[in-house]
């Protein structure tokens, strides 16, 4: 990228305004307990109340901050920023074309190119627990994961392979009136490359194992949460430049 | 609270397993390994050289059948590419499963190369993909058995290299939390590293693979059924099957050979839970290299195969005929479905075998050509087209083998030992209810047939589901001379619902 | 051991065209925008360090274990490389906790480490930066409720255009084929 291109990086992303007005819910967060125990053993998760935006990115939310934020077109982007599957779905570098819908949530972005967008939008990405937090929900509660039909809501989708075209945004509304969050993309998090990370050790050996293993932080701590954790293998199989066919992603605000 | 601890620890275990060999962090695995006790057994890495000539792309093999011996006399570079693919296939006649799979089959490709190669594995998994995979493979010496260096997402590729160190027969799986539902789900293979000096020859090769299966549905429910991971931790299998699917090593898909031929079978049991007890009905294994090592046995009957592990038999084959490979666990093999069939052709040889074909019982229905009948008249009923020429159809191929058993082909049963069901006044005189109850609860005690008494106890037939007993029913009931009529499913599930009747029997 | 001079950063915000003249390759880690806060308190864009072959590494100087190791491991690879490259090496030692590593704490970490400022660097950035940075150079972080860290502890060998040429994930002690290849990318500079 050229200096000047840097400076207009720099300007576009103080300047740009808001897309088109998304929908952010409150959430209200409060203790929770994790698949992924901050301490490795039992800790609950402190989730400060935050804001969630209701549905994933769209094709044609992106579509505009592409067109707003040129660097961010995948005829310009840099390769360290998204591989080169980015946006491979559309039809030219700033059209959508007939295949790919308006409303379906976007998908082959990377880590940077979501964070980028989410920014644009005066957000960021969610956290891991508050994702976790918000996903766990249903139509009537806050925390609905010891219910049967939510985990077989979940395990239906992870199983079937991601060879049919996306659904369109805006399903159900949940309890805190956000949609789409369990069956439609797995989303990208903010901390998606912290969650099977080694602890701390001398052992050089030991960390090597705990690193892929992620023995070290990962606990069950209920044997139904194996829907979350299949989750969590997923974002770690991701570098921050990659790019899947059903991977999407929405923004968080603080309240 | 132990239950729920030991629930906890084994699900913990589900995710700490995962492709931890417990070997030394070596990363690249052409540094020697270090300390490994292992090692002592082992030729040293460099023993066979660096890699020489032209990198070879391997040949891989979709199951039963298995790549060609190599014929090498150096170490090379042999470039292996799989893909994992996510495909909806059967699992029985009328019921599908989400398969996650190496090269598209359940067990995944098989891969042979020679002890000392230098293998650069590049792993796929497909776009299509809805998870992340990888793949741990038992005959690496290395971090995770290459599980570490092979963490896939959907639409990427991965690849490493590794020395071929230990000669031997290895299983392969993926090793992606949670490992025991990639597992479950068919992610599992064999790699077969030859000695530098081959195997000896013979006249086949075959590929045959263990694994149990898990639904939510019982045992032949028809429709799509999903994964369950209770039944999973459990360790309570739906299906026990070779090769993935029921029908797989049977019918069309039988094994074959001729008389006077040696067989070599590589077998493996993918697992996730069970170990196989593996038998040849009819067989005697004339050599075993028992869980894929060297040491070799002799004149073996029943071999054990571990979860994670394989063996490799071989026997010679002297008379035709079906034979029948199970696990010898044995309700796995009739009513899970781990039942496969070697089929030899040949001239007869009196001198060693001089009866009738050794296993008329055994087949029961799975050596029948498919139960097409069978998955119309699931599809006919889920349609609301149900007709009783349907339902007869598909009962007589359920009576096959389950019902001929005892009361013959031709329903003429076994004089003072089976009831006849041809052209039964017994039958004939029973309500609609009682009828039912028979197959579903069993029948014991003093019951006239035909003017004939028999005291018998005929079991109920707890593996049939409502519509399997409706159509045997309606089979029975317009067969032999028997008054004709219909049952449907839904009658069958009300008299399920009841309680079994008292053990005396009406007459 | 060079360091740009303030006027690159003017030119850079007033988009002018002072930087080298090469343009910078798809794969350095410079396309990053970030503002790197030395121990001095000296602010400059990451791309700044353009130009310097670099040993690059991410700590939190509350870390007791692995990072002094992390440390160690940067200067027994400096002194392992063949001289004269060897002065041309800069070392880099990122924040990823810029929470409560300010320019103070900094400062302190150096001092007692001894690090030499002549080719050290420490720096912190912004939060959301850290975890880009992190996420450009395929390390990993996580913060436990006692304010530690669980990290992944890996050396990243910059060439001068900051594509990531080698890294390693032996602490402790050297690695012979990281110290390679810090030679020579130091003699093809």
């Amino acid at each position: 990228m050229r200096a000047w291109q840097l400076s207009m990086l720099m300007l576009g992303t103080l300047l740009a305004g808001p897309v088109a007005a998304a929908d952010y819910a409150p959430l209200p967060g409060g203790t929770f307990t994790s698949v992924l125990p901050a301490d490795g053993k039992a800790a609950a998760a402190h989730i400060a109340p935050f804001r969630l935006r209701t549905e994933p990115v769209t094709n044609a939310e992106f579509l505009a901050f592409v067109q707003s934020h040129p660097q961010w077109r995948r005829d310009q982007v840099a390769p360290v920023f998204a591989d080169r599957g980015y946006l491979s779905q559309w039809a030219a570098p700033d059209a959508l074309g007939d295949q790919v819908l308006p409303r379906q949530p976007v998908t082959r972005v990377s880590w940077f190119a979501a964070q980028a967008y989410c920014e644009s939008e005066q957000a960021r990405l969610p956290t891991w627990y508050e994702w976790e937090y918000a996903a766990a929900a249903d139509a009537h509660r806050a925390d609905a994961r010891s219910d049967p039909a939510w985990r077989e809501r979940v395990l239906q989708w992870y199983s079937r392979p991601s060879n049919q075209p996306l659904p369109e945004v805006g399903g159900a509304a949940d309890v805190h009136g956000v949609r789409d969050l369990n069956g439609v993309v797995w989303e990208w998090v903010d901390d998606f490359n912290a969650l099977l990370v080694g602890s701390d050790s001398r052992d050089q050996d030991g960390a090597d194992k705990l690193k892929f293993c992620g023995a070290g932080a990962v606990s069950m701590q209920e044997k139904e949460n194996y829907a979350t954790l299949m989750r969590i293998a997923m974002l770690s199989a991701l570098k921050a430049v990659d790019t899947t066919n059903n991977m999407g992603f929405r923004c968080a605000r603080p309240d | 609270m132990t239950r729920k601890l030991s629930l906890i620890l084994a699900a913990a275990g589900l995710v700490a397993l995962g492709g931890c060999s417990g070997k030394p962090a070596g990363g690249n695995a052409s540094q020697a390994p270090l300390g490994n006790a292992a090692a002592a057994a082992v030729i040293p890495p460099d023993a066979f050289g660096p890699p020489q000539g032209e990198p070879i792309h391997a040949v891989l093999t979709s199951p039963p059948h298995v790549p060609p011996p190599i014929h090498r006399n150096y170490p090379a570079k042999v470039i292996v590419d799989l893909e994992v693919i996510e495909k909806e296939m059967p699992i029985s006649e009328g019921v599908s499963y989400t398969y996650w799979t190496f090269g598209g089959t359940v067990p995944g490709s098989f891969i042979r190369v020679r002890q000392g190669d230098t293998v650069e594995f590049h792993l796929k998994n497909s776009p299509d993909s809805k998870m992340p995979h990888n793949i741990d493979l038992h005959g690496v010496t290395g971090p995770g058995g290459g599980a570490a260096s092979s963490f896939t997402a959907p639409g990427h590729e991965s690849q490493f290299t590794f020395k071929a160190l230990n000669q031997g027969l290895y299983v392969y799986h993926c090793a992606t939390a949670p490992v025991g539902m990639h597992i479950a789900n068919g992610m599992y293979g064999l790699i077969l590293v030859e000695p530098p000096e081959g195997l000896a020859k013979v006249d086949h090769e075959y590929y045959v693979m263990q694994g149990d299966f898990y639904t939510t549905g019982k045992y032949r429910q028809k429709g799509h059924q999903p994964f369950d991971m209770d039944k999973a931790i459990d360790e309570k299998p739906t299906y026990v099957l070779f090769n993935g699917h029921e029908g797989s090593l049977t019918g069309d898909n039988a094994l074959t050979a001729k008389t006077n031929e040696s067989v070599r079978l590589f077998v493996g049991n993918g697992g996730p839970n069970l170990v196989s007890s593996f038998h040849v009905i009819g067989e005697i294994f004339d050599t075993v290299r028992q869980e894929g090592g060297t040491v070799e046995q002799h004149n073996v009957q029943t071999t054990l195969i571990p979860a994670g592990g394989a063996a490799m038999v071989e026997f010679h084959t002297d008379v035709p005929g079906s034979y029948v490979l199970v696990d010898h666990s044995i309700f796995r093999a009739f009513n899970k479905g781990a039942l496969g069939i070697l089929k030899v052709d040949g001239p007869e040889n009196k001198a060693i075998y001089s009866g009738k074909e050794v296993d008329s019982v055994y087949l029961g229905d799975r050596a029948e050509p498919n139960l097409q009948a069978v998955s119309e008249a699931a599809k006919a009923h889920a349609a609301g087209t149900l007709t009783k020429d349907d339902q007869i159809k598909a009962g007589q191929q359920l009576f096959t083998g389950t019902c001929s058993v005892c009361h013959q082909a031709n329903g003429e049963g076994l004089t003072n030992v089976f009831p006849p069901l041809a052209k039964s006044d017994y039958l004939a005189k029973q309500t609609r209810e009682h009828l039912i109850s028979i197959p579903l609860h069993g029948l014991t005690g003093k019951v006239t047939v035909n003017g004939a008494e028999y005291d018998s106890v005929m079991p109920p037939m707890s593996q049939l589901n409502d519509d399997e007993v409706a159509n045997i029913l309606t089979y029975v009931l317009n067969s032999w001379g028997n008054p004709g009529g219909q049952v449907t499913k839904e009658e069958v599930a009300k008299v399920r619902a009841q309680p079994a009747p008292a053990p005396a029997a009406e007459h | 051991m060079k360091r740009f001079v303030p006027g690159l950063l003017l030119a850079l915000l007033l988009g002018g065209h002072a930087l080298a003249a090469t343009p910078l390759p798809a794969d350095s880690v410079y396309q990053l925008d970030a503002t790197l806060t030395d121990q001095d308190g000296h602010a400059q864009p990451l791309a700044a360090r353009r130009g310097q072959v670099q040993v690059v590494s991410m700590i939190y100087t509350s870390c007791t274990m692995v990072c002094p190791m992390i440390v160690d491991t940067m200067k027994l690879t400096r002194n392992a490389v063949a001289a004269p490259g060897r002065d041309k090496l800069a070392l880099l030692a990122v924040s990823f906790d810029p929470a409560r590593d300010n320019v103070d704490a900094l400062r302190h970490y150096a001092a007692a480490r001894k690090l030499d400022l002549r080719y050290w660097t420490l720096a912190r950035v912004e939060p959301t930066d850290a975890r880009r940075l992190a996420a450009l150079f395929g390390l990993q972080y996580r913060q436990l409720p006692d304010g530690d860290f669980n990290h992944s502890s890996e050396l990243l060998l910059l060439d001068a255009d900051g594509r990531i040429a080698a890294r390693t994930t032996t602490i402790g002690r050297l690695d012979p084929a990281f110290v390679a290849a810090v030679d020579k990318t130091l003699a093809a500079h």
